[in-house]
């Protein structure tokens, strides 16, 4: 009985503690000061010392063999007794970062991407590097430093590497079929063509276009935004001029799609289609054409491998490019922890993997397409398939950011795409939609979650202001 | 002083689960609480907001259609598989050749992860290259492949795959109730010239009433609470008609990333909780208090 008992109040003292540390964690991350170096730092370079040990996280899968190999070779080279372990996550990267800052277990470095920065910003995870940047690494990288991206309140916090551009995919073995001679400039031509390749391949189950439906904004924010930033307009319904929403551009390109649909050009079942199902149909040679980002190419060497000719060509447009391509995903790689003890350890393994080297290897083997100017201009084209069409051209450019706005009710692609599939009111639905993201808008910049400052004389074809 | 150290120990066995209970269960219930009240997007200040929450959640046209979607969608897979379930208990309950390996097979899908179960479903139920539509074709049953998963057949499909996830499960509960019952019943029944059916009607139906309340209730919470595979399938779409609500609490909550940055409502998230907590608690009670006569028939 009595060891019994024993056993009863080791367990009972076990869950206590297990409950007192599940809630002790959060909380102690919060100061804003940038963390002094500890006494591992100050004996960097002594090699009898134990070795300062860095965390670095990433969700990219991609390239983790080439980062492994970055890493190992760094850990080998580097005079400074540092060593670094890499974790490759896989889903719920966000999450994992959550809860290892509020359990005070965050890594050193992380990997940062457009969608996760501004979040990680405002929550105080990361640490400036405007004091690190030395002057060749400001010149280097100085035409790529955009507010909201990188830089917040004026201050940096990662450097870009390489950015995502995206094209319409197309398959030219259809468009021949179909007596096409190129891909569509226009929307209106590219109804046609989907029409077209419909008509000549419907009886083998081919179909002129098809997008990944099943999540509308993940399928609109890979091809409207695209054909509305070469059409001059801000590509998620911001208008820079005003400083506001305005919907009416994107619903002209919504009638086209629209069309697509009555037209029966679009392939059943795309309304819940997820994008990989999606790629193997097209690589079945099923769908004559969609649009998507630049990792179209080794999507296409690596996952589903396909025998037909396809090419990625700049997306058509409303009436004629008035505007740019917009890079997307670029301007963020590398970022630092405010919490981590080895800041100055950390800056240098940020270092090695901005080196020219690394980047240049990194664009060569086509892991991502290199916005850094400098690396850009001398790198080789990436040996991977279709890659020629995915390249940074003078129709490229980086565009200043649109405010992150979460409005009352369904979101603009969700409100299109019924539009798209029930049909309605098209002047009201964007008067809604107007409404209710100017509404929201106007409460986040009260709120001062964003700043908004209208730019009357904004050019889209030169986004930048250069 | 017996009694005393009786009480000690009982409370010794109950800490671990009051802990579990408190860390896990009443510490997030209060959180939301209080944050239905807020807006907050998970980090920065949560701005105290009163009611507004709760007001925007009545105009919130997106949760009502999710509600209504739910009881359609919670109605259609308890209407095939309660019934369902319970004739295939009835059946392997009976001296059938082989019946323990009928009901491994029937009980199979509850251990399947719902994730695997939804995308072999979608790829059997796809409109291009699905199996159902290339069966159904090649029997010349169909000229056109049939949208399953488009606007107009989504629920259904999705209804389908729920009740071919779930009946094993209710089967192996009736099937536990069945094995209760007492065979002489049965025996003077038929000394007495009933038939099968009699027998079914007059003494399994009655006689399961306790367990059967308990199963359909049990029933009506998954059902009502059942998203998972929807999420796989078709994320609630198209155009929103497969959206339940605990679907709909889920992605303001955990919205899914899309490449541009998204936000979660952790506030308003936390009033659309409250609300799909109190359906689905009312309909309970509604369905408790309502079935207090199958407790009562013998």
């Amino acid at each position: 009985m009595s060891m019994m008992k024993k056993a009863m109040l080791l367990g009972v003292n076990l869950m206590l503690i297990l409950a007192l540390v599940a809630c002790g964690g959060g909380g102690s991350n919060t100061s804003n000061e940038p963390k002094e170096s500890t006494t591992n730092e100050k004996n960097e370079g002594n090699t009898a010392a134990a070795p300062v040990q860095l965390q670095y996280w990433t969700d990219d899968r991609h390239d983790q063999e080439y980062i492994k190999e970055m890493v190992a070779k760094f850990n080998e080279t580097n005079g400074d007794n540092i060593q670094v372990e890499l974790t490759v996550m896989s889903e719920n990267y966000t999450q994992s970062v959550d809860i290892a800052f509020s359990s005070n277990q965050a890594p050193d470095i992380l990997r940062l991407k457009s969608a996760n920065t501004e979040a990680f910003f405002k929550k105080g995870y990361l640490q400036p590097i405007d004091g690190y940047l030395t002057d060749d690494m400001k010149t280097k990288f100085s035409s790529v430093i955009i507010d909201e991206v990188n830089r917040f309140d004026g201050q940096i916090y990662s450097l870009p590497n390489t950015g995502l551009t995206l094209r319409l995919v197309y398959n030219k073995d259809l468009f021949d079929k179909a007596g096409i001679a190129n891909p569509p400039a226009t929307l209106q031509e590219m109804v046609d063509a989907a029409k077209k390749i419909t008509e000549v391949g419907k009886s083998e189950g081919i179909y002129g276009f098809a997008l990944n439906f099943k999540n509308p904004k993940q399928a609109f924010d890979r091809s409207v935004r695209e054909i509305l930033s070469l059409s001059g307009y801000q590509g998620l319904g911001f208008d820079l001029k005003t400083g506001q929403f305005d919907f009416a551009p994107y619903a002209q390109v919504i009638e086209y799609f629209k069309q697509m649909h009555e037209d029966g050009s679009i392939l059943p079942g795309a309304e819940s289609l997820d994008i990989d199902p999606l790629r193997a149909q097209f690589a079945a040679g099923k769908i004559g054409m969609y649009l998507s980002f630049s990792t179209e190419p080794g999507v296409y060497q690596d996952q589903f491998p396909t025998e037909i000719n396809w090419a990625g060509a700049l997306a058509p447009t409303l009436d004629g490019q008035k505007g740019t391509s917009e890079i997307v995903s670029a301007g963020t790689w590398l970022g630092m922890s405010k919490t981590s003890q080895h800041q100055d350890a950390a800056w240098k393994f940020m270092q090695f993997m901005y080196a020219d080297d690394v980047l240049t290897t990194y664009h060569e083997k086509g892991f991502g397409i290199s916005v850094v100017p400098s690396i850009a201009e001398t790198a080789k084209t990436p040996d991977v398939k279709g890659m020629e069409g995915f390249l940074i051209g003078e129709k490229d450019s980086l565009w200043p950011v649109a405010p992150n706005v979460t409005p009352e009710g369904a979101n603009y692609a969700d409100t299109f795409f019924k539009y798209m599939l029930d049909g309605g009111d098209v002047q009201k639905t964007v008067e809604d939609l107007n409404q209710r993201y100017n509404d929201a808008l106007a409460k986040s910049v009260e709120k001062g979650e964003v700043k908004v400052t209208p730019n009357p004389s904004f050019d889209p074809a030169n986004p930048q202001g250069e | 002083m017996e009694k005393l150290k009786r009480l000690q120990e009982n409370s010794l066995f109950l800490l671990p689960s009051v802990i579990l209970t408190l860390v896990l269960g009443i510490y997030p219930l209060i959180w939301m609480l209080r944050y239905m009240f807020y807006d907050y997007v998970g980090y920065g200040e949560a701005l105290f907001v009163g009611l507004d929450n709760f007001s925007r959640l009545f105009r919130d046209e997106q949760f009502w259609a999710s509600v209504g979607n739910t009881f359609v969608f919670a109605g259609g897979k308890l209407l095939l598989t309660i019934p369902l379930s319970l004739l295939l208990a009835v059946l392997l309950n009976g001296k059938l050749r082989g019946r323990n390996l009928l009901r491994g097979i029937y009980f199979m899908p509850t251990v399947i992860s719902t994730a695997v179960i939804s995308v072999v479903f979608y790829n059997i139920f796809n409109s291009y290259n699905g199996m159902i539509n290339q069966l159904l074709m090649k029997y010349h049953l169909i000229g056109q492949p049939i949208d399953w998963l488009g606007p107009k057949h989504a629920m259904l499909t999705v209804i389908i795959v729920a009740v071919w996830g779930a009946v094993g499960n209710y089967m192996l509960l009736f099937l536990a109730g069945l094995q209760s019952i007492p065979q002489d019943l049965y025996e003077s029944a038929a000394i007495d010239g009933a038939h099968a059916g009699q027998r079914f009607w007059h003494i399994t139906i009655p006689m399961l009433g306790p367990v059967m309340q308990m199963i359909i209730m049990l029933a009506i919470i998954a059902s009502l609470k059942g998203y998972e595979s929807i999420m796989v399938i078709t994320e609630g779409g198209p155009i929103g008609k497969t959206e339940v609500m605990y679907l709909y609490l889920y992605k303001l909550l955990f919205p899914v990333s899309t490449g541009s940055p998204v936000t979660q409502q952790f506030g308003y998230g936390s009033a659309v909780g409250f609300a799909t907590a109190i359906i689905v608690g009312a309909i309970t009670a509604g369905y408790y208090f309502l079935s207090k006569r199958m407790n009562k028939v013998f």
